[in-house]
């Protein structure tokens, strides 16, 4: 009888899988979690939904380590790219829901502010060094507090631009910026490396393009109209055309064929980091693992062929504001503040966040050595224009960016006009029907 | 008789090559588990040869990914595997038992409830059934046994029940007779005689909560918990980049024990269907 | 059989029923409580949330029947019922000819049958998130040599389903008519041999009204299987690639029921979770309703026989 024999041994492994798991693994969180059901109510216990997968392997550490320290109890869960807001959807509804979450946007302060506490008043809202990146709903309620301040824009290897006979200080516009990207590409093969790194359509990638690169768009609109304060029920698309600009130029000056874009599973940061691509879109948090390799790289803003942009910056703002759970008992937010500050002003936590996120906008937080983001400063500094995310205000985001996705993949594979007319419509129409879903 | 030889022999044949083209994504999977991450996609059906060999990194990377052992999803998935199937089959023996038996109005009504329940697809109680799970803590991996009891009674109630019904009373009279009480007699008489039909609905739940995803994913606490199919799921848009070869890695290390559990009970796995299709 | 031993017999069976009942806590109650936790309960609260506008179940108020009509004009939900239902269609063609044709291969006692089906059942044991990563990496190394992908072309993304879901499913119906052509008498096929019957006329005149019940069961099974498929779906495309209406709303052209309703639950906004809630119920009326003719039909042909 081998199927007996077969679930008879399955069972006794499982048992044991059981048993040693609620000795080993568990037993850390066992311990705890017998602890906390005996003084949950005392002792309080934090439950982070973090949606930075980048920033997961830090957090984790950090959870462990002030776990150690105090005795809390700090679970972090890491919502996959592209899908925080399924994550955050299911996880509210639990008993054990999230006591602090990612409140970004004002889209998700219409979503999720009445699940968030007030802040004002409270511990880490003293420990803030500016009031810039805190959202605020109608009422006037402090929703949201920011917690790292990032920027984006092209990442450049000075090193390989010299290799090819360039230098950085000739890029001063799109113009310029084609002449460089396009002659690299054309003697790639001499060169040993090309102008772009791979920019992968799937969920891991596709966000540097219908996040980031679309704030071209969305900003200068922004800019035109006076500044937006909420988000426009649509948009005019004027500067479709930039978008089409800068877009077409990544694609058909890197790596990998467009058409091979759309399943991902190129690996555009180690294409960066080993010189085989002078150029890498992407953001500030990447300076930690890019300046191992290339410790000279900077960063420069997103030219795209817009009258004036010799005074662009970088892309600056934040999308990571924290929201503390409104329906956490007392004993929970309260943990959850205390942790909060802990990781803005604990020198070793605060020290790592500062490593892995760039500035932190809070009084005792160590200064900041990214050197995208002094980069950034140095535009400031000079009196270029700061392009603040505009992307924040995109509607339904995870709907909108999924539809725009489809339409660049399709454009990836054949570059013709009816498919960039489809790529027009899924950015501004997309909007206005994503903003009508969302406002019904 | 000749010619019906050779064209048996030609069926042969081409059975043989159908077969072979049967198992080539297994054999894919194979090879590209075994080849660096960026010849996956260009090269998926190479051998993995010189520059294109990864050795053993792509387990490496894959079994320690993100920071959730792949050890732990797996022994996480036969735990849940394992006790929800051992649970339903002791429980919905016994109740098929007693509705067969008993047959009165509760009975019957609990019986053509389960019968409704096969019929029901799993997005109709998606969102209220992880909540009521989360409610009732019902959200570990010791615990969503109970879940897969109540959302797979079901299947397993009406195929013991048609299986009690076709067994003569007379035995369990007898056994009656001899001073034996219910508990008794189910567990002595009733239940070895009902030994294929297990087998036929253990099959049938191993396969089912083995490579179930959406219902561990939605219910299990996802603090702390994953199966393999929520891993695998996982590697795809977390952590940056997709590694393909990691990822095919790990689909390898998953479908091997499955694997070798079919060679090993192939008679009764296929039993089992074949009686669970016609039945239900 | 006397009278009188008739009478101890059915007084022995009500004793043993009495018997039983006495014991409901210990052979009904687990299963009861762990049905209406997993089940009924989930069902009825369903129900009523699909009446309702809610973010979380905990804050649902009663709307009426909005989310029903919202339900019905949503495109993309009507588009995803016509493509589930042309792929279970389609599926149901491709799955069961070949199966069919292969279990009565097997069971014409040729050389190595048993390897055979071994085989062909194998994929039948893999679940669907690890069959959908795998299919998707075999056709995107096919198709990025032709510069396209399975997620550009919604051909490319019908039949490549189709062909992930007959690698999974053959062996398994295979399975069942192999099961169905065993269990036809051996003395009818050698009956219509003698009256001179060739091949073809003893398949259609004699093995196909025989193993009727099997392809009815195979047929159903194909295409509630086709109608509420969701891991492969989800795994292999997703739903891409989309159409842009004018309008800027989409059409996900790949996109199943189970996803789309999975989809407006989970990644929308939160003020279409009662839609989403509706159209569960729409597609369980729909499943639900396949599969109690199924039962109908089953029935009548057992006691046909």
């Amino acid at each position: 009888m081998n199927f007996k024999k077969v679930f008879a041994s399955l069972l006794t492994a499982a048992m044991l899988v059981g048993c040693g798991s609620t000795g080993g693994s568990t037993g850390s969180t066992d311990g705890a979690g017998t602890g906390t059901t005996g003084s949950s109510d005392a002792a309080g216990h934090v439950y982070f939904l973090n949606f930075k997968p980048e920033l997961d392997e830090t957090l984790q550490e950090l959870a462990t380590k002030y776990t150690e320290q105090t005795g809390v109890e700090v679970k972090v869960v890491t919502a996959a790219s592209g899908s925080y807001n399924e994550t955050l959807t299911a996880e509210m509804d639990k008993s054990a829901a999230p006591t602090l979450f990612v409140i970004g946007n004002q889209a998700g302060v219409k979503e999720w502010g009445d699940y968030a506490l007030d802040l004002k008043g409270t511990p880490i809202e003293q420990e803030l060094s500016t009031d810039a990146y805190n959202l605020y709903d109608e009422s006037g309620k402090l929703v949201s507090i920011g917690y790292c301040y990032e920027c984006y824009g092209i990442i450049v290897n000075p090193d390989l631009l010299e290799k090819a006979g360039h230098s950085l200080d000739e890029i001063k516009n799109f113009e310029t910026l084609k002449t460089v990207v396009e002659d690299i590409h054309s003697r790639a093969a001499e060169l040993g490396f090309d102008a772009f790194s791979s920019s992968d359509m799937d969920d891991s990638s596709s966000w540097r393009f219908t996040g980031h690169l679309a704030n071209l768009e969305y900003y200068y609109e922004e800019r035109d109209a006076g500044g937006w304060t909420e988000c426009p029920a649509e948009l005019t698309g004027k500067y479709m055309e930039n978008y089409k600009n800068l877009y077409n130029l990544i694609i058909n000056n890197s790596l990998t064929d467009p058409k091979e874009l759309a399943t991902g599973g190129h690996d555009a940061e180690n294409e960066f980091k080993t010189g085989k691509a002078a150029f890498f879109v992407n953001g500030s948090w990447e300076y930690a693992a890019v300046s191992e390799t290339v410790p000279n790289a900077r960063m420069i803003p997103y030219y795209c062929g817009v009258e004036g942009e010799e005074k662009a910056g970088l892309n600056c703002g934040t999308e990571n504001c924290w929201a503390v759970n409104a329906k956490a008992s007392e004993a929970d937010q309260k943990a959850t503040i205390d942790f909060m500050v802990w990781l803005v002003s604990d020198s070793m936590a605060a020290g790592k966040m500062v490593e892995q996120l760039g500035v932190l906008p809070y009084k005792n937080a160590p200064e900041s050595a990214n050197g995208f983001l002094a980069d950034a400063a140095k535009y400031t500094d000079d009196g270029c224009y700061v392009m603040d995310w505009a992307t924040n205000y995109q509607p339904n985001v995870d709907e909108y960016r999924k539809a725009l996705v489809s339409a660049l993949n399709q454009y990836n594979a054949d570059q013709s006009d009816a498919n960039w007319a489809n790529v027009e419509t899924a950015f501004v129409q997309g909007w206005a029907t994503q903003y009508k879903a969302v406002n019904e | 008789m000749k010619k019906q030889q050779k064209s048996k022999t030609i069926l042969t044949v081409v059975l043989s090559i159908i077969s072979v083209i049967y198992v080539l994504p297994v054999v894919a999977v194979v090879l590209n588990s075994f080849k660096l991450n960026t010849y996956v996609k260009t090269h998926t059906f190479a051998i993995p040869t010189g520059e294109m060999w990864a050795g053993f990194s792509n387990f490496i990377k894959g079994m320690t990914f993100g920071n959730y052992p792949f050890v732990k999803s797996a022994s996480y998935s036969l735990l849940i595997t394992v006790v929800s199937t051992a649970l339903i089959l002791l429980f919905t023996s016994m109740a098929a038992w007693f509705i067969a038996r008993v047959d009165d109005i509760v009975s019957r009504a609990v019986y053509y409830l389960c019968v409704f329940s096969m019929v029901v697809p799993f997005q109709m109680v998606m969102f209220t059934l992880s909540k009521t799970a989360d409610n009732l803590h019902l959200n570990t991996p010791w615990t969503i046994p109970v879940v897969y009891l109540g959302f797979g009674a079901g299947l397993a109630i009406f195929m013991f029940v048609g299986f009690v019904k076709s067994i003569p009373l007379e035995i369990e009279e007898a056994a009656a007779i001899d001073g034996a009480g219910p508990v008794k007699t189910f567990f002595q008489v009733v239940l070895p005689m009902m030994k294929p039909t297990m087998i036929s609905v253990g099959i049938l739940e191993i396969m089912w909560v083995w490579n179930d995803y959406l219902l561990p994913y939605l219910v299990l606490d996802r603090t702390k918990y994953m199966t393999i199919p929520i891993h695998i799921q996982f590697l795809k848009g977390s952590y940056g980049t997709v590694d393909l070869g990691a990822t095919m890695a790990l689909i390898l290390l998953s479908i091997i024990p499955v694997i070798i559990f079919y060679l090993l009970c192939q008679k009764h796995i296929i039993k089992g269907v074949a009686a669970g299709a016609v039945k239900g | 059989m006397s009278k009188n031993k008739l009478k101890i017999k059915k007084k022995n069976a009500s004793n043993l029923k009495a018997q039983i009942r006495n014991y409901w806590w210990l052979f009904l109650l687990p299963v009861v409580a762990a049905f209406i936790i997993g089940f009924v309960w989930p069902f009825f609260q369903g129900i009523y949330l699909s009446f309702c506008k809610f973010k979380t179940t905990s804050d649902a108020t009663l709307i009426g029947f909005s989310n029903y009509s919202r339900a019905l004009a949503d495109q993309s939900f009507v588009h995803s019922f016509w493509y589930s239902a042309l792929f279970a269609i389609t599926s149901l063609v491709f799955i069961n000819i070949p199966a069919f044709a292969v279990a009565y291969v097997l069971t014409q006692d040729i050389k190595g049958s048993n390897i055979f089906r071994t085989v062909f059942f194998m994929p039948n044991l893999i679940g669907g998130i690890v069959l959908g990563y795998i299919w998707s990496m075999i056709f995107d190394g096919i198709l990025s040599h032709y510069n396209t992908s399975i997620l550009l072309n919604s051909t490319y993304g019908f039949w490549g389903l189709i062909i992930l879901i007959c690698w999974q499913q053959i062996g398994y119906m295979m399975i069942i008519y192999i099961a169905g052509l065993q269990a036809i008498p051996t003395d009818m096929l050698e009956a219509a041999e003698i009256d001179g019957a060739n091949k073809w006329q003893s398949l259609f005149k004699v093995i196909i009204p025989n193993v009727m019940p099997s392809i009815t069961i195979c047929m159903f099974l194909s295409i509630t299987n086709g109608f509420k498929l969701f891991d492969q779906n989800l795994a292999l495309t997703g739903g891409q690639p989309f159409i842009m209406n004018p309008d800027g709303s989409t059409v996900k052209t790949t996109e199943m029921l189970a996803l789309n309703i999975y989809n407006t639950f989970y990644t929308s906004n939160a003020a279409s979770r009662g839609t989403a809630q509706a159209k569960a119920v729409i597609f369980f009326i729909l499943v639900a309703t396949l599969g109690l003719v199924q039962l109908k039909f089953t029935r009548e042909k057992e006691v046909q026989q």
